[in-house]
């Protein structure tokens, strides 16, 4: 890392100032014009707060200019191998939405328990999600495969699926890990390289809108 | 290849402004609040405009919702120094928020006053953002946007009829504001299909086009309020 | 599985994570179990029926997927939930035909308010401090069936009150079922657009106390008087489809269409003609049009019938009304006046259109008939191209368990007086979905006649200027959440119920408020014995009851869709019913405030994006563009060039405006399309408390209207106040514009 920084101080000053400006245009710490939240006093029950695409810290402003994304912590050690060797496919129980729509998503406690309520009880990792279960807690999980909100990336899976595209093409063999890992860079060049191969549209709005 | 139009009539149009916010309803687009909006920077992608003519009682008030044109030879595109603003082959003007660094020379050159640009970071006081469309982006600050002609609509309907195997049929795509409209005065549809709604209405002696001497081609086309 | 057909035409999502918490790093985020099975990203569209107006518009919703924030056991985190996304009109409603105003588009944020009322509460602090406690249900209920229950053991059930908004269907035939059952008088209906006085001249005249529906798609002519039909009266997205259909939906067809009013509004923008008139004199044309008809032969007298022979002087020919009496009258031109009589014979089907202000007269019961009784004359009552009244489903036919009224109810301002000055004050006021206290004349002291009651419980899920007096909030659900439900009454030729399941899952502790009075009814010391346990129960019965007109039974189309519409049996319809009735003499208006003094007329009108206020709180809606004159976030007084110039006001000035009962300060808004002496002002802002979005912003034009009735009904003459006007100072920047000077740009095209 150390020998991409530039040799004179200035121009590390540059950098900084450059990084500093980045950073900020991004996040809502010098957005003195942001709309002042016109709320007042609370009920009982109300929670307040705003939702916005402002990011909360410099650091996280600056890491999203980057492109930069800390490698997932599940809060779980879901074991793919151990499901994908039952013969699950990935579409069967937990990624089934996106066989109709555009979403795999990330399955819900509830979907792990329509099978585990009665396989596998024994075993303690069972155990745990089904007293998680019980008292109303659920998994949250963290994206393995995604872009960053400010990348304006719309994918659809269902052309993808449509395609006959392996999963693992774009998501790694999973079957052969216990926890999902990003193996594959889902860079832009990554799926440009592919379309370009199968003729599929290249330009800017079939993803970017 | 469809090339995405619209034909408006104002004959039918009665300005209620249904169109305006179904847009921000189906769009994302944030309340500025009235500081901002004293400022000018407001957001409505679609605007109902008024043309006052005459003094009382000789009052004349016509009525006409203005949306970006999507124009044939948009001014917008050639200005844009990171080709956010560009043309599709499918007729829209493209504007790709990744790429837009925020010089606002498209809505310098834009005759018609209709890209927005945000200011700040949209916010919303929680739990409004539960109502936020997932298939539309959220724009950032420094960022210019306009309508797309519900682009979403467009790709979404785009991937069920190949899908399905078949074309887009006429009347299927309808951007959120012609559908809302109570008056039936905003058609939308494929301009390369001479027999989709939208082809026969542009075709109408009554039609024209906003500011058409500028020369921008736009595919919007406006079918004059009648008189008596 | 085949997936070609499988692939729903749906989201193209990519970021929802984005969506989530943003910031806080995803591995320290809670989240709970979601209460169903959630699908992400596929959208599923679910009926509903509109509950922004009173006009019932059928909507279909669009429901995805979403994160919401949530506290469980003092643990905050977010959950999956079905959440609305979407309000779209029914493609099929009959009434609204696919189409949705801004307001009904708007409506979704009423249940994403960030200020809404998340659970029932207690006051804890003086009325109006804005200090509550939260209780349970169980807590609240018992609370509020005490005090029911002394009233019962005291034999004082007559001193329960209720105030609501007006609704047509299944919940108010419950409200007025459980006030009866309790022994108290039927529920004080406030209204400020309600129209009594139209609903009475239809019953005289017609005999269907009803608004009414126009069939625009086959008219050739229309002229309006006052209503803002295409904007915010009566129905206005069917009216607006049939619009579009009278302009351009037959070819070779245009119909025209003629408007009369001293203030252009929305509706008189698109008129081919407008003309105006001064106010309250529009009974006046209507008989001078009548007059005009008979004399040149064009109409036979008799063919008004019944409604004619209400008009005092009607069978005589109106020798009063010729041209140049009624040109002194309204100040349309004797040479107009007789135009548009013949064009209205000439071009049939014709049909006239009056409401808004020139039936909130005194005289607005004149007015009216005299309208009725031009429609009959012109043969449009009930032909093709004329006024209709939909037929309408009688709910106690349909489910005899309804039957069995309350006791009359008074009108507001009666209450209030009895309250204030004849001592009858209720021991227990409930309000449901009314706001009294901002929506009602300052003069008629609505809110001091709350102030006197002992114990006021609020419904709302805001905390508007009523519910702030209220010592107990059971908050209802918002229309989503619930089962939405209306029995049209105008705007389709059809009889139509509308009925729907919720659409999401309640995101707080509320209660749907006719679930909560069938419960507090088996909670009662002497349970009412109701026969429903909860609201569904009884929308099912009546649904049942009716005719099946399609594939499946009405209540299962209901499901499907949200509505049954069909001919409907004369033994479930609401019949014509024809009071005894003597003529009405020609009566001119009268107003308040001595006009040396006042020398305007003031007409507040029904906002395009609040109506009547009740949806101020809606922040698409502030930020909406006002029609007119693209105005945000702001209120003001619209004032003739002329006479501002006379006055010395220019655009944007601050301005105080006076009556003899009150004064506000506010921008004024220059615009030719006003009469000299005429001063309007929308409805809507000023409201003192009503969440972040209205507190505090701009003026209540009620604050300052005389407390003038129409004498039949009683009904609040809001257009019969006079005012004066005087600049304050320059413009502050209170009134935001979107566009810029009010005179744009003409683009006519060269054709």
């Amino acid at each position: 890392m150390t020998t991409l920084l530039p040799r004179s101080a200035f121009a590390r000053a540059c950098l900084v100032a450059v990084l500093g400006l980045a950073g900020c245009t991004g996040c809502r710490l010098l957005e003195a014009n942001v709309p002042a939240p016109l709320e007042g006093p609370l009920l009982p029950g109300q929670t307040g707060g705003v939702f916005t695409t402002g990011h909360p810290t410099l650091a996280s402003a600056v890491s999203a200019f980057f492109g930069v994304r800390p490698e997932p912590e599940q809060p779980f050690e879901f074991p793919h191998n151990i499901h994908v060797g039952q013969d699950i496919g990935c579409t069967e129980y937990c990624h089934e939405t996106v066989l109709e729509g555009p979403v795999a998503g990330l399955p819900s406690v509830r979907t792990c328990l329509s099978c585990h309520r009665t396989v596998a009880t024994n075993r303690p990792r069972i155990r745990q999600i089904t007293n998680m279960f019980e008292s109303g807690r659920d998994f949250a999980w963290q994206r393995v495969y995604g872009y960053a909100a400010e990348a304006h990336v719309r994918f659809n899976h269902a052309p993808h699926v449509l395609a006959e595209i392996e999963c693992a093409t774009c998501h790694g063999d999973v079957g052969a890990q216990r926890v999902a890992q990003r193996n594959v860079d889902l860079t832009m060049g990554f799926c440009v390289n592919c379309h370009n191969e199968r003729q599929a549209p290249v330009d800017c709005m079939t993803c970017h809108f | 290849m469809p090339r995405w139009g619209m034909a408006v009539d104002l004959d039918r149009c009665n300005g209620c402004g249904a169109c305006v916010t179904a847009c921000h309803a189906e769009n994302n687009i944030s309340t500025v609040g009235p500081d901002q909006a004293s400022r000018g920077r407001a957001k409505h992608w679609l605007r109902v405009e008024r043309y006052w003519e005459g003094e009382f009682p000789d009052v004349r008030l016509r009525f006409r919702p203005v949306m970006c044109q999507h124009c044939d030879s948009a001014p917008c595109e050639p200005v844009c120094p990171t080709y956010a603003s560009h043309h599709t082959e499918d007729g829209l003007n493209a504007q790709v928020y990744n790429r837009c660094i925020g010089t606002r020379y498209c809505a310098n050159a834009c005759p018609y006053s209709v890209r927005f640009f945000d200011f700040f970071n949209p916010s919303w006081d929680r739990p409004l953002q539960l109502q936020l469309n997932p298939d539309v982006s959220l724009r950032e600050v420094g960022v210019m946007e306009k309508c797309t002609f519900c682009v979403q609509r467009i790709k979404a309907s785009t991937v069920q009829a190949k899908a399905e195997e078949r074309a887009i049929e006429d009347g299927e795509v309808q951007p959120a504001c012609a559908q809302a409209c109570p008056a039936k005065a905003m058609v939308f549809g494929d301009l390369e299909d001479p027999e989709s709604a939208v082809s026969r209405l542009s075709r109408s002696s009554r039609g024209s086009a906003l500011l058409e001497d500028r020369g921008t081609r736009p595919a919007v086309t406006y079918l004059s309020r009648q008189s008596e | 599985m085949d997936r070609r057909s499988f692939i729903k035409l749906t989201a193209v999502s990519g970021t929802s994570a984005a969506l989530t918490a943003c910031g806080s790093p995803d591995n320290e985020l809670i989240r709970f179990v979601p209460d169903e099975d959630i699908y992400p990203g596929i959208a599923i569209w679910k009926p509903a029926v509109c509950a922004a107006c009173a006009a019932g518009c059928g909507l279909t919703v669009r429901v995805m997927d979403a994160d919401a924030d949530v506290v469980r056991d003092g643990q905050a985190g977010v959950v999956r939930i079905y959440a609305a996304k979407k309000l779209e009109g029914a493609p099929e409603h009959p009434v609204n035909r696919g189409g949705l105003c801004a307001r009904g588009q708007a409506a979704i944020q009423i249940t994403y308010h960030p200020d809404r009322i998340t659970r029932p509460l207690r006051r804890t602090g003086a009325r109006g401090s804005g200090q509550y406690e939260a209780v349970s249900w169980d807590d609240a209920l018992a609370e509020l069936v005490g005090r029911l229950d002394a009233l019962e053991q005291a034999g004082r059930q007559s001193a329960l009150a209720m105030v609501t908004r007006a609704r047509t269907g299944h919940r108010a035939a419950l409200v007025a079922r459980f006030l009866a059952g309790f022994g108290a008088p039927g529920a004080v209906v406030h209204e400020p657009l309600g129209e009594e006085v139209l609903r009475r001249a239809n019953a005289l005249s017609f005999g269907y106390d009803q608004m009414p529906t126009f069939d625009l798609p086959n008219a050739r002519f229309v002229l309006g008087l006052g209503a803002d039909f295409l904007g915010t009266w009566s129905s206005p997205v069917s009216q607006a489809l049939g619009y579009g259909q009278m302009r351009q939906g037959r070819p070779g067809i245009r119909g025209l269409f003629v408007q009369v009013e001293a203030r252009m509004s929305q509706t008189g923008a698109n008129a081919d003609r407008w003309l105006p008139a001064r106010p309250g004199t529009e009974g006046f044309l209507a008989l001078g049009l009548a007059h005009v008809l008979m004399a040149e032969g064009l109409r036979p007298a008799d063919a008004a019938g019944r409604a004619g022979a209400l008009v005092d002087g009607w069978e005589a020919g109106l020798a009063d009304y010729a041209p140049d009496r009624v040109a002194e009258m309204t100040g349309i031109p004797p040479g107009r006046v007789e135009a548009l009589a013949r064009e209205l014979a000439a071009m049939a089907p014709a049909v006239v259109v009056i409401g808004g202000a020139p039936l909130a007269q005194t005289n607005g019961l004149f007015n009216a008939l005299a309208v009725n009784a031009l429609n009959a004359l012109l043969g449009s009552v009930g032909t093709s191209g004329g006024v209709f009244f939909t037929p309408r489903l009688d709910l106690a036919a349909a489910a005899p368990g309804l039957a069995g009224a309350p006791s009359p109810a008074p009108s507001l301002e009666r209450l209030v007086r009895d309250m204030l000055d004849g001592g009858a004050v209720p021991d227990v006021l409930l309000v449901d979905g009314a706001n009294p206290v901002f929506s009602a004349p300052a003069a008629w002291r609505a809110r001091e006649a709350i102030e006197a009651v002992p114990y006021v419980v609020s419904f709302g899920s805001f905390l508007d200027e009523t519910a702030a007096h209220a010592d107990l909030i059971l908050p209802d659900h918002s229309f989503l959440e619930s089962w939405s439900e209306a029995v049209p009454e105008a705007g389709s030729l059809e009889a139509v119920a509308g009925a729907a399941l919720p659409v999401m899952l309640p995101l707080y502790d509320t209660r749907a408020t006719p679930d909560v009075l069938l419960e507090i009814g088996r909670r009662l010391a002497r349970p009412l014995a109701l026969p429903w346990d909860t609201f569904d129960a009884l929308l099912a019965e009546t649904f049942e009851a009716l005719p099946q007109t399609g594939a499946f039974d009405p209540w299962s189309t209901a499901q499907e869709t949200g509505y049954w519409t069909g001919p409907l049996p004369a033994a479930l319809a609401v019949p014509a019913s024809l009071p005894a009735a003597d003529p009405v003499a020609p009566t001119e208006p009268a107003f308040d405030g001595d006009p040396e003094e006042f020398r305007f007329h003031f007409q507040p009108y029904a906002s395009s994006t609040f109506l009547d206020g009740s949806l101020t709180h809606l922040p698409w809606l502030q930020e909406m563009p006002d029609p007119l004159s693209s105005a945000m976030w702001s209120s003001w007084v619209e004032i003739n060039p002329a006479t501002a110039a006379g006055l010395g006001i220019g655009q944007g000035d601050v301005v105080e405006v006076a009556s003899a009962h009150g004064t506000l300060q506010t921008a004024a808004m220059i615009t030719p399309g006003i009469a000299p002496d005429l001063l309007a002002m929308p409805m809507g802002q000023g409201h003192t408390t009503f969440t972040r979005y209205a507190t505090g912003r701009g003026a209540n034009p009620m604050a300052i209207v005389a407390p003038l009735t129409e004498p039949t009904t009683g009904a609040l003459a809001w257009a019969a106040t006079r005012v004066r006007i005087a600049r304050v100072g320059g413009p502050d920047g209170r009134l935001i514009l979107f566009g810029g000077a009010l005179r744009e740009h003409d683009e006519e095209p060269r054709r």
